[in-house]
Formats: C-alpha cells, structure tokens, sequence
C-alpha cells in the first residue's frame, strides 16, 4: 500500500465497497424493506379517502418519511457506539432537554403535547428518545461495569431511565413511557443483574398497577387521564358507542376475522374503506393489513416480524462488545414487544396503549426512529464481522 | 443464555399473536364475515301500499295517501346524543322524553331495524326537522302510507281501522313474518282481511360508511315492495249510505235512545249489503293517531267502537214470532187453519198475561196474529210447548241460527242466548241463586214465544233467520268479503262465504204461512207496520214484523225485521233503536228507507210509525 496509482485505486475503492457489502446483513435489510413496502402499500390503499382532494397524501408523506429513515440508518450504521459510551451523561441530559421542550412548544393533538412543529412536519421527541436511552443505558452499564449487580445500581439505571420516562408519561403517553421501561428492563436483564431484582421489580410494577387503576381512584386520587382509563381497559367491556374504545376493538376485530384466509382486497375491504375502523394508517394499520390480505398476508407480517427477531438475536449474540450487545438486545426487545402490544391490541388481546406497529404505522418520528435502530443493528454486525476477520 | 431467554420470550409472543389470528381469520372468519356484511349493508324495508276496500260497485271505501314517519335507529342513537335528541323532539312532538326514551330502549334488540317514533308527520314538522338535520342525528323520516276513508265515516263499524302492532302480540306477528313496526288491521275488514290488504314489504340494500351514509356504489340490492290486493265487499254504498242516514235521523228523533244498529242481507246469498251500529267513530282518527279524538272514542260509555250489529245482544221482542209459528206448525203444537183467542189477558199457571195495549181479537188464525201481533195467541202457543217434554220452540230458535255466531267474516261476532232448562239451571248454579230460580217455569216458555226473557239475539242473527223465511228455507252463512282483487284488477280469489247454507228443514207450506202473517202485518189493515209501508209499490211489498222488547230498567228496545219485494225478496234488513219504543215508531220507518234505496223506490212513501208493537 506504498504506492498509489488509478487502477490501485480503484480496486481498493470496489473492495471497500465488497468488504462493506459483505459485513451488511442483506437478510435483516431485505425484511425491513418487505415489512416497509407491505406498510406504504397498505397506507396508500387505505387513506384515499382521508384526506379530501388528495388521495395520496399520507403515502406520500410516508415515501418521504422512508427516505429519511433511510438515510438515517445508513448514518447510524457508521457511527461506533463504543464512542459513545462515556458520553452517556450528557446524552442522558439532552434527552430529558429534548423531552421538555414539548412542554414548552408544542401543540395539543387529542389533548396530548408529544409533537414538537418543525414546518409542515412535527417531531416527536419521545420516540428517538427510544434509541438514545438504549444508548445512555448501555452507556452506564459498561462504564460502572464492577457496580453492575448491586441493588445500588439497578436503583441508579432505574432513576435514569424513570425520569425521562415520567416525563414522557406526563405529556401524557403512556405507550412510550412503557417501552421506556422495556428498554431498562432488557438492558438490566442483559447486563446480568440477579433475578431477585426482577421479582422485586415485578411485584412493584403489579402493586403499582393495582394502585392506579383501582386503589388511588377508589380514595379519589386520579393518577391515569380518564381517556387512558377508558383505553386500558376497554378490552374487557363492549361498548355500542361508536366514539369508545370498546367500539373500535370489536371494528378491528371484526375486519380482521371477516379478511379471512386470503382477504377482500384493497377495494373490498369495507371495514377499512367505509370507516368502521378507525386510525386506519397508524394504530389499526394491521387490522387494516389483515382485511385487506387476509391471514396470508397477515400471518406472511407477522412471520417477517418472527425473521426480524431472529436477524436481530443473532446480531445480539454475535456482538463484538457489551456495548454493542447491550444496545442490539434493547433494540431487538423494543421492536418484539411494540409489534406484540400492536397486534395483540388489534386482535383483542391487549389493551389499547397507542403503541405504533414498528415499519408499518404511518408516522414520521416513529419511522426514522425504527429504521435508524436498524442501522444500528447493521452497525454493529458490521463491526462484529470486521472485528473476527 | 439471557439472549436466548429473551428469544424464547420474543418467539413465545408471536406465537400467541399467531394463534389468535389463525382463529380469527381462519376458524372463526365466517361470524365476523358476517358482522362486518352487517356494518356494511343497510336494509331499508319499503312498505308495500295495502290494499283498497271497495264497496261491490267498486265505490272506494278506504284508500291510501303517501305520507311520512318519524324513526330512529336506536343503535345509533347512543349515549349523551341521544340524551340531547330525544331533549330536543320530545316538546316538537308533544311527546313525554320518557315515551321517547322508552320507544328507542324497545329498538335496541333490532339494531338494523328503525323504531317508530311518530306516524304521519305534518308537512311543518317535516320542514322543521329538515332544516335542522344536523341536531336531529340518528333521526329520519319514513315514506309511508296512511289510511285514508273517501266516505268519511260510513261504515266504520265494518271497515275498522288499523294500528301499530302492540307489545303484547308483537311475538305472533313476527312469526308471520312481520318487522313488528308495521300498522296492521286491528278490527272489522281491515283485520279481517290483513293477510290480503298487507301486501309484502320491499327492500333496499344500501352500501353504508361508519356514519350511516350511504356511500358511492349505493343500492346493493333492492327488491320492490307488492302492494297489498284490494278486497271488494259485498256492501253497496247506495244502501249503506240510507241505513246509516236513516238510523241517524231516527236517533236525533228519538230522544231517549241510546244506540242503535242495522244489518242489511240479501237473503238469497247472505251477502251483507248494510251494516251499521251507532254511536259511531271516525276511523281516520285511528289512521292518523289523534290521541285526544281517540281517547273520547274510548271512554265514550255507549261504546262507539261496538259494533252492535254483530256484537249487541238484545231480547227481539216480537219479531221472534215468526220463529215460534214456524215451531209451532212445524212440531204440531198448531194446525195451520186452527183458531186460538186472543183475549186481552189470559191466566196462565196462576199468572196473568196480558195483549199490547191491552186489545182483544177474538179467535183468530196465525197469519192475523202476525198481522196484529197478539201476545195471548202466542202465550197459548207457548203453554203448548211447555206441556210437551222436547224443547221443540228453542231447537227451531238454533235451527234459524240464534245461539251461535253466525259465521260472518268480521272479528268480534256473538252468539246470543237461547235459554232451555239446562241452560237456566247452568246459568243460575251459583249460590248467590236459590233452588227456585233455576227451573224451568211455564213463564220461561211463554215469554220466549214472543222474544222476551231470558232470549238474546243480534241484529244480524235476526235478519238471517227473517233472510230463511224470505228465501224458501235456507239459513245463509251471511258474508261480507266478496272478492280479492290484485293490482292489476284481475279477480285473485274469492272469498264469498256461500255454499254452506244450512237447510232450516221447515216445509213450504209452513213458511208460506209465515210469509202470509208478515205481509199482513207490514200491508193488512190491522197490521202493526202498515202506517210505514202501505204506500211501497205493489210489486216491491215489504214483509216484516215489528218488535217492542221490554228490557227493564228503561224504555223498550224498538226493533223491525222485514224483506222485499214480499214475492221475490232481495233484501232482508234488521233494525234495532235500542230505548226507541215501540218498533213501528222507530226501526220500521229505518228499514223503509233502506229496502227503498236499496230497491230504487222514492224513500217519501215511507210512512211515519203508530204505537203499536
């Protein structure tokens, strides 16, 4: 390599590009990219009507949003987040600044301040809240390595990771506050901590949710908005109020089963075409999938999602530092729990938390920030495999 | 190996979710197949026009309008909306928002079926509510039909009138095949006659979104509604119109009387030309659901909503007559020409029994009994029947027809009472009744000779046997559907209740002999109704018996039974004044007029009734 001519560089350039080519995980990249395309589909077919005069506005909005998202893994997948690591403080303050600012300047959409207006677009904070938490997290882990274990620790990364998420649960959402907790849960979980921890953890988390649902209201101290109420707990009643959540369950429910094994189409979907289904590109996006596709097309996701898992596991044991293990395990339960809330949401098996399907719900915050996790995981395959050669 | 266990529980999860949707799209598909073909399709019922009620010249009796009703769909009335709607409707109605609250509860097992929340809406409603769509939502109006009646009042009794189906027999007309909001026939012909008048509703199928609009492919399916077929009566209106005419003008004469009723037949068929009751009602008043003319109607205490002609049961008094000389000639209590006294009193058993107005005869023959109508020649008659064992004068009384319903096609007919020993001892078993009231005494017997005691008839069994004199024998089933018209005025069916007339099985000679006393006693000189028919042409004669029934407390029950033309009857009419006295003074000069019209005679020769019974 001492000496330089045209033809010597143009040949370490086209093996650069081979060497990059062969540490990308082409198979992870292909999933997402089937996931995203079935979603632009389903989207462009299910809001013609949305929006009157132009059919194609929340399709074109999502292109765009995949476009950025694009970009932003490939940019991800550059950075090393072993660098990142000893920064975790500060990236930890950002967060919670990024978090406060929706207080400040936002708008109310339904009665919640998540959205920040950045021109015709508004962001979401909360959601690349998601990645830089995992990060922080992770951050904390490897950089009080000796500590990790003690009760003093777990204390430590639970406060890091509740504040942001109390402050996320006051604006309020409730869905993300909760991934926020998936995330400090897997990263201790990864990290090693005792399994004593986690039954502690367990049995607060189900003494909390006694006392907010039933305990605190009952004495006459609301802790939940009445929405919020209303939502979680709606899987369990039937309301005929077509405003209630209740109501929009059994919608789902209905497009779904009525998609049958190989669903009525695009036109023929009329649960999702005559609006009986609410939030057709966001929260009930695989209500909409499943009428439209039918169990093929439904189960087909669900079994990409299953691939996804697996790529992403992978990733996860083969990594080539706790860091970065750390980081793909977080990452990896994100996207496990937020598609099984989803669907299990749309099928009638959970409560309605306002958690967006990963690749598929439409949104701008949530998209970019999906597709960057993805980077990451490209990332840290990458260096994984530069690493062993 | 934590990886791994976060693996097992990712793996874990979407196995569940692919379980449940495996049962949801797989095995379960067909039931939310079918819930989601529910949300999406909308079935509107298009009523179907119900039939018309033509008299048997084809005169329009009942006809339609199209009008509109007020409905909501309950499930989509939901919650504080419907709070707010039934808030906002109830003072535009005049409606309690309990009434409405509880109309819209009641629709909520139908949710794809609307709940009727007012009929026949006034053209400024409809307006009122059309400009204010958006705070009416879940609201609408209804195309619809309303009765509606050309002839105003005439015969109400036999029309009757329709209604909303009523909670407590919504069950039985859905398993006819009803939606259970529909109007139905509640009496008369209009009940009667529902299986024909109904017709069968329409259907629209319309393509709705989440809001209930339909949206751009519209009709998915519709199914045009079948018109109900029209049923033509046997009623000619010409005749109905002079005894409903007649009857009224009596009333208004007579100021004691209470109610009165009138049946008109031709004796040859039995088919109904006449038939009316008073008081009277409006029957449009029940079409377009007028509460306050309604609630009058039915706390009236004569009971205008009876129709007496089928369904008063009243002694007959002296027309009863011509029943017991035809069961005295016929069971050989009496020889055709044998002379009895008519003194005028006669003990009997230890009892008095006096003639009308006190008169004495002499001895005289049966048809001059009739003429004249003498009690004591009758109270003979019945000493006769009482000394024999057989109730030969109450087998005669049931072989006219008294006793039983006669079959007539119009809801709520009665039977009356023919009273026999058995009958009293059954009647009188209670303990409130001693031993002595339950026989049989002579009296029984010669107070049914001449239609009074414990006898009970209506008019229409009354014109029905007079209908077997006037036709040679025959006890006609009277009937009043005649035909069933479809749309296009082809004859469907007919519903003519003929073919099975009972043979009376009284011979000629007998009935002539009857025949003879009644033309007498409507044309003799000593007839008791020659004042008020005297003057009819020669070739259309009236032969007829009055009858004064005493039905203490109160005045008499004033009744005439009588057909034409005497030789050749087409027309047999019955007529009761109920308190009218005596029965030339009031029922006579009715059924004067009515044959008169019926028969095309001019109704001035129709004299004004004497006192005489």
């Amino acid at each position: 390599m001492t000496t330089l001519s045209p033809e010597r560089t143009n040949s370490d350039f086209a093996a650069l590009a081979k060497d990059a080519a062969a540490r990308l995980d082409w198979l992870l990249l292909l999933i997402v990219a089937g996931i995203t395309t079935m979603s632009v589909f389903v989207i462009r077919a299910s809001t013609q009507e949305e929006i009157a005069g132009d059919p194609d506005f929340f399709f074109t909005r999502q292109i765009l949003f995949v476009v950025i998202g694009v970009v932003a893994m490939l940019a991800v997948s550059l950075i090393d987040l072993n660098r990142l690591a000893r920064w975790h403080w500060v990236l930890w303050g950002g967060l919670l600044a990024s978090l406060a600012i929706v207080f400040v300047a936002s708008k109310a959409v339904r009665g919640t301040s998540r959205w920040i207006d950045i021109g015709p677009f508004s962001l979401q904070p909360s959601e690349f809240g998601k990645v830089l938490l995992m990060i922080v997290l992770a951050g904390l882990v490897v950089e009080s390595a000796s500590r990790v274990g003690t009760v003093r620790f777990t204390l430590l990364a639970a406060g890091v990771a509740g504040l942001p998420a109390v402050v996320v649960f006051l604006q309020p959402d409730l869905g993300t506050a909760i991934v926020y907790a998936v995330i400090l849960l897997t990263i201790l979980f990864i990290a090693g901590t005792p399994w004593t921890h986690f039954a502690v953890i367990g049995a607060a988390v189900g003494a909390t949710v006694t006392a907010v649902l039933w305990a605190l209201p009952a004495s006459g101290v609301e802790v939940l908005q009445p929405y919020q109420v209303d939502r979680l707990t709606a899987f369990v009643s039937t309301d005929p109020d077509p405003g209630s959540t209740g109501y929009q369950l059994e919608q789902s429910t209905t497009a779904i089963g009525s998609g049958g094994a190989l669903g009525k189409g695009p036109s023929g979907a009329s649960q999702t075409i005559n609006d009986f289904l609410p939030e057709h590109q966001t929260d009930f996006i695989f209500a909409v999938t499943s009428e439209m596709f039918g169990f093929v097309g439904a189960g087909g996701v669900l079994v990409l999602f299953g691939l996804l898992l697996w790529r992403g596991l992978r990733i996860t044991a083969n990594a080539s530092t706790r860091m970065d293990q750390l980081v793909a395990s977080a990452i990896v339960a994100v996207i496990a729990f937020e598609v099984f809330v989803n669907i299990g949401m749309t099928v009638g098996l959970m409560p309605i938390t306002g958690i967006p399907l990963p690749f598929m719900s439409y949104g701008g915050s949530h998209t970019v920030t999906m597709l960057a996790a993805v980077g990451i995981l490209l990332g840290i395959n990458a260096r994984r495999t530069s690493r062993t050669r | 190996m934590r990886i791994a266990i976060l693996g097992g529980i990712g793996l874990a999860l979407l196995s569940v979710l692919f379980i449940r949707l495996w049962f949801l799209q797989v095995i379960g598909s067909e039931q939310y197949a079918e819930r989601a073909e529910g949300n999406r399709i909308r079935t509107v019922v298009v009523e179907p026009e119900r039939g018309l009620i033509t008299d048997r010249n084809g005169e329009v009796l009942v006809a339609n309008r199209p009008s509109r009703d007020l409905v909501a769909r309950s499930g989509e009335l939901v919650g504080q909306q419907r709070t707010d709607v039934v808030k906002r409707l109830a003072p535009v109605l005049g409606e309690r928002p309990a009434v409405l609250r509880q109309r819209l509860e009641a629709g909520e097992g139908t949710p794809f079926q609307s709940v009727l929340l007012a009929e026949d809406v006034p053209p400024q409603l409809e307006r009122y509510l059309a400009e204010r769509q958006q705070s009416f939502p879940g609201v609408s109006l209804k195309d619809t039909f309303t009765r509606e009646y050309p002839q105003k009042t005439a015969a109400a009794h036999i029309l009757g009138y329709t209604g909303a189906i009523t909670e407590t027999n919504v069950d039985a007309y859905r398993d006819e095949g009803y939606q259970g909001n529909e109007r139905v026939g509640v009496t008369g012909i209009e009940s009667q006659y529902e299986q024909f008048l109904r017709g069968s509703p329409g259907r629209v199928e319309v393509e709705v979104d989440a809001s209930g609009e339909p949206v751009g492919r519209g009709v998915v399916d519709s199914v045009p509604p079948r018109p109900g077929r029209n049923v033509e009566l046997s009623i000619d209106l010409n005749t109905q119109a002079a005894l409903e005419e007649a009857l009224s003008t009596q009333l208004s004469l007579s100021g004691l009387a209470e109610g009165a009723a009138g049946v008109a037949l031709d004796p040859r068929t039995g088919e109904v030309l006449a038939m009316a009751s008073y008081p009277t009602f409006n029957p449009a008043s029940f079409a377009e659901n007028k509460p306050r003319d309604l609630r009058r109607v039915q706390r009236d205490p004569l009971d205008p909503l009876v129709n007496r002609a089928v369904a008063g049961q009243y002694p007959v008094g002296s027309t009863f007559k011509a029943i017991t000389a035809t069961a005295a000639l016929e069971s050989g209590v009496l020889e055709r020409s044998e002379f009895i006294g008519s003194p005028s009193s006669l003990e009997l058993y230890g009892q008095e029994f006096r003639n009308f107005g006190y008169q004495s005869h002499g001895n005289i023959t049966l048809p001059l009994a009739l003429e004249v109508s003498s009690d004591t020649f009758f109270y003979t008659l019945g000493t006769r029947f009482f000394e024999r064992p057989d109730s030969k004068l109450q087998e005669w009384a049931r072989n006219f027809g008294f006793g039983e319903p006669t079959g007539l096609d119009l809801p709520g007919e009665v039977g009356g009472v023919i009273p026999t020993p058995e009958w009293k001892r059954q009647t009188f078993a209670g303990d409130q009744f001693g031993e002595i009231d339950r026989i049989w005494k002579p009296g029984d017997t010669i107070q049914l000779t001449v239609g009074q005691g414990f006898l009970q008839a209506t008019p229409l069994q009354l014109a029905t046997a007079y209908a077997a004199v006037a036709n040679g024998g025959r006890v006609v089933k009277p009937s009043i559907g005649r035909r069933v018209i479809n749309a296009s005025g082809r004859q469907e069916r007919s519903i003519l209740a003929g073919g099975s007339d009972e043979p009376l099985g009284a011979s000629q000679q007998t009935l002539e002999t009857v025949r003879e006393g009644l033309v007498q006693a409507s044309n003799g000189d000593l007839g008791t109704a020659t004042s008020v028919f005297a003057q009819m042409p020669a070739d259309r004669r009236v032969a007829g018996k009055t009858g004064t029934a005493e039905a203490p407390p109160g005045e008499d029950h004033s009744w005439f039974v009588g057909y034409a033309p005497a030789e050749n009857p087409t027309i047999v009419v019955a007529v009761i004044i109920e308190r009218g006295g005596t029965g030339a003074s009031a029922a006579a000069p009715v059924v004067c007029k009515t044959i008169s019209a019926n028969l095309g005679t001019p109704l001035q020769q129709c004299g004004g009734g004497a006192q005489a019974n």
